[in-house]
């Protein structure tokens, strides 16, 4: 475990921190109990370190749920069970993008609070002391769903149902799955004391560099979003994005209680049905079916794809834990596997970025740089998902070409600091255009496809550079004139 | 045996322009080089038509598309109307042949080429429209042709003066050669003027106005001069709505009411649409029959952009119902609505557009102002591309407008795609729901069949 988290986290925990004997024969073990804050820790720091603990959670659980939604589907599923497979990935993807949602608008509270972003998460093998069931990658089993909900549930659930799924959740995780919702609870108890948390210490100004619904809630009507599937709407597809601006405490509180709602919720109106609810309804009808009705439900990705060829972790199907990552040995969609990486770090190095800049108004013709790297993001979220469908057509092993496929490896980037200057800040999106670039040539070059996806988004890319120099001048002071 | 005629294309709109030569033929294509661009204007088989012999002459391919002649004149598009046959012994069991009608073929009837009777009747009903005087009709009559010599469509209204008429353009029936044995008909459209009334279109107006052709409508005679819409209640005619209201040209004048109304200047045009009728007496003493519609507007300006929702929208909605066979379901075809918008997203002030009171009932602002400056939305729509050449099955259905949500004026609703944009309604342009149909089906085909990438 990683000292430098979970020595602050006991008050979440909610439990006395042991002292352990360090001398045979000593005095026998003792606990001593927690203090909020954590000692080290100012009461505005400690928000701060919950809130950076948050985001790397939205973060994590956001991707995993994407992953679950890519396998669902495939030639295999019978035709009886399309219409609900459609809507269990509807119902995936949507909480995907609200979990999107909480990662930005925690993003906003830090940035209300002075303290720097987080848009890192945990990667495998997995190492996160809250949330200890671990980042794992996977097609949707009744056994994964049933750590998505342990993660999702409310306080105090605990009926035969609950008894049950906590134990299918234990047994593929190898532990207890924490309630994500803990952490919610303690941050609004600290962000509400003033005493821990001044009302000077929230920035009314920083509102112009936060997420804003308006700038990235496309496609969710607010209240309305729609869904893909037309006559066969289901109204508890319909949910809120939530992506809340701080301003001041009252808005910090309303934000984090609308989050760990929209997670955790219980008995909520149908069309505010919560993520645990949601998922606890795919769980009933998954555990209606039987082990081979499951299995046609979704496509053969590898759990835990990487590109990472030697790790430790590395197993064969025969002897996985639930820790182990798949390499991509197929060379072919390790290309495919490295691009998408490179993406997914266009699109958090884009999101991140977009916080240091303040909103703008756009002049026509002018491409304001805020406004042009929202649209970059979403344009990598597109990306991703091209490439996670290309990479679920491809053998994960080409010695095995009816084996399992790959899937889309969400490996992090080393680092998702901003350079400290604006045009260092432009140079860095132009290097990752450069390694896209090798990657697209290379793939192009061992007969990939599909090729027309890989010539329309090198052209993209060309133009994408040839705007760097102008959103660069537009977000950099001309230099100071020289001394007369 | 033929069975019946067909004119095909069955809806021809020819383009002004009062260049000599027509426009030629062109194709509008993606460049494969770059995907991501907007589409280019190639050139394409074009068929020269000798006006005196009125035969075909030559089949060329242009080196360079020019919309303009050494004058700088517009070229008027001129479309050829093809006459096609139904012919096969399976015609009643629904196996037909349509195929083209030839000399060949009118041999086999026992009949020529001077046995098609052709007859033109095309209008201007833009004033009657507004004024309900049926005397304001604009009508050209070819009556009944043979020859392949050129046939004006002379335009005559009873509220003209006397004497004056608009020329609508011509049309000729091309004589078939042994090179060119089909049978086609070509509609040239008028050179697009403007007429004006024979009094002063305002008392402080120049007359004649240097900008109209001719002063053919006699003011003296019917009501379109000075004619303004939403008449006083009590009025014998009521006017036909249309949105936005009073496209017409005129001052604005204040009434006694306190509202401001547009006062015609009795301008007409020389835009027509009507119908190309042909007959064909057949030796065993049948009659075959067909028509087919022409019509005439300005030209195009942005030749190499789509709109993008298209008359041929709407005709292939009501010609094949709103929801699309699976198997219609195309990546091209999806991509051909993404490519149409971002088209249409070059040739808006989309920032100004995102404000306009007149669009959206409201001053408030419909996306976020840093949104919609053109480069962002341009970007946009090439990343949707890009995503849709990946065999992704497309995800942006949930962003469509609804037929429905058309009037939906909350902001929300304002957010959906197409955006920022108005129908012939005057509400939100939405698609068809056979365009959404279509982008719908393609996202759950997606969903259940294997990867299987685009080459």
């Amino acid at each position: 475990m990683i000292s430098r988290i979970k020595r602050h986290l006991w008050p979440v925990l909610g439990e006395p921190i042991p002292i352990r004997p360090q001398v045979r024969g000593g005095p026998p073990p003792s606990t001593i109990e927690p203090e909020t804050p954590p000692l080290e820790l100012s009461g505005r720091d400690y928000a701060i370190f919950l809130l950076r603990l948050a985001a790397e959670i939205e973060h994590g659980l956001m991707v995993q749920y994407l992953f679950a939604a890519y396998s669902l589907g495939g030639p295999q599923v019978p035709d009886a069970q399309q219409a609900q497979v459609q809507r269990w990935q509807e119902t995936l993807l949507g909480v995907a993008k609200e979990e999107m949602g909480h990662l930005v608008t925690v993003q906003n509270v830090l940035t209300a609070l002075g303290g720097p972003l987080q848009f890192n998460r945990e990667d495998y093998p997995h190492d996160n002391v809250l949330y200890e069931s671990g980042f794992r990658l996977q097609p949707l089993t009744l056994r994964s769903l049933a750590t998505y909900i342990c993660a999702e549930s409310p306080k105090n659930w605990d009926t035969p149902e609950a008894r049950e799924i906590k134990r299918q959740a234990k047994v593929e995780t190898g532990a207890d799955v924490n309630r994500v919702g803990r952490l919610y609870e303690e941050l609004i108890t600290v962000i509400s004391d003033p005493a821990l948390v001044a009302d000077s210490t929230f920035n009314a100004g920083s509102e112009v560099f936060q997420a804003s619904w308006d700038a990235w809630g496309r496609g969710f009507r607010q209240g309305l979003p729609g869904t893909q599937s037309g006559e066969d709407r289901d109204p508890r597809d319909e949910h809120e994005l939530v992506i809340v601006t701080v301003r001041d405490r009252a808005s910090a509180i309303d934000a984090l209680e609308q989050v760990g709602e929209q997670g955790e919720g219980f008995d909520s109106p149908e069309e505010d049905a919560s993520h645990f609810e949601r998922f606890l309804e795919i769980y009933r009808a998954l555990a209606a079916l039987s082990d081979d009705e499951r299995a046609a439900l979704v496509r053969r990705l590898a759990p835990n794809p990487t590109t990472h060829l030697d790790g430790s972790d590395v197993a064969p199907p025969g002897e996985r834990t639930p820790t182990s990552t798949t390499a991509i040995s197929n060379p072919q969609a390790r290309l495919w596997a490295h691009l998408f990486n490179v993406r997914y770090r266009k699109l958090l190095v884009s999101l991140s970025h977009t916080f240091e800049l303040a909103a703008e108004r756009a002049a026509a013709g002018t491409g304001g740089p805020r406004g042009a790297l929202i649209n970059r993001a979403f344009a990598e979220m597109y990306n991703m998902r091209s490439i996670a469908g290309v990479l679920a057509g491809l053998p994960i092993d080409d010695a095995a070409p009816g084996g399992e496929r790959a899937g889309p490896p969400f490996q992090m980037p080393y680092t998702l600091m901003l350079p400290h200057d604006e045009p260092d800040r432009w140079r860095l999106h132009r290097d990752m255009l450069d390694a896209s670039a090798v990657l697209i040539e290379r793939i192009a070059a061992t007969g990939g496809a599909p090729r027309a996806y890989l010539a329309a988004l090198a052209q993209a890319d060309e133009i994408e550079r040839g705007q760097l120099d102008v959103l660069n001048a537009a977000t950099t002071p001309p230099p100071e004139p020289p001394p007369p | 045996m033929i069975h019946e005629l067909r004119i095909l294309p069955p809806l021809a709109i020819a383009r002004f322009g009062s260049a000599a030569t027509p426009m030629d033929n062109y194709d509008v294509v993606v460049d494969p080089d770059e995907p991501l661009g907007y589409r280019r204007l190639v050139p394409a088989d074009t068929f020269e038509l000798d006006v005196d012999s009125g035969e075909i002459t030559r089949v060329f391919k242009p080196d360079a598309v020019t919309f303009v002649d050494e004058g700088d004149r517009v070229r008027p598009v001129a479309p050829f109307l093809e006459l096609w046959a139904l012919t096969g012994d399976e015609q009643l069991t629904g196996g037909g042949v349509l195929e083209p009608l030839t000399i060949a073929l009118l041999q086999e009837e026992g009949a020529v080429v001077a046995d098609l009777r052709w007859h033109v009747q095309v209008s201007n009903l833009k004033v009657v429209r507004r004024t309900n005087d049926r005397d304001d009709r604009v009508i050209a009559d070819t009556d009944e042709f043979s020859g392949h010599d050129r046939r004006p469509l002379v335009g005559r209204c009873e509220n003209f003066v006397a004497g004056k008429t608009i020329g609508f353009g011509h049309v000729q029936a091309v004589r078939p050669t042994a090179a060119h044995p089909e049978v086609r008909l070509r509609f040239t459209p008028a050179a697009g003027l403007v007429y004006g009334s024979n009094r002063a279109a305002a008392p402080d107006a120049p007359f004649p106005d240097p900008n109209v052709a001719d002063a053919v409508y006699d003011a003296g005679r019917g009501g379109w001069l000075g004619y303004r819409d939403f008449l006083p209640s009590g009025a014998a005619s009521s006017p036909n709505p249309t949105a936005p209201g009073e496209i017409y040209a005129g001052r604005r004048v204040r009434d006694p009411d306190g509202r401001r109304r547009q006062v015609s200047f009795g301008y007409l045009d020389d835009g027509c649409d009507g119908l190309v009728r042909v007959t064909l007496a057949t030796s065993d003493g049948r009659t075959l029959r067909t028509f087919g519609r022409v019509g005439s507007g300005p030209p195009t300006y942005a030749p190499d952009a789509g709109p993008i929702r298209s008359v041929a929208d709407e005709l292939e909605q009501a010609l094949l119902g709103p929801a699309v066979e699976p198997a219609e379901a195309t990546f091209e075809r999806v991509e051909e609505i993404v490519r149409r918008g971002l088209e249409s997203v070059r040739l808006m002030n989309t920032a100004g557009w995102n404000v306009n009171p007149n669009l959206t009932g409201s001053d408030i602002e419909i996306m976020d102002p840093s949104l919609v400056d053109v480069v962002a939305l341009t970007n946009l729509h090439q990343s949707l591309l890009v995503a849709l050449r990946s065999g992704a099955a497309p995800w942006f259905a949930d962003v469509l407008r609804e037929p429905e949500e058309a009037g939906d004026m909350r902001p929300p609703a304002r957010r959906k795609m197409p955006a920022l944009m108005r129908g012939a309604d005057g509400e939100l342009l939405a698609l068809t729901r056979r365009q959404i149909d279509l982008v719908r089906t393609l996202a759950r085909a997606g969903l259940f069949t294997d990867p299987e990438p685009q080459p």
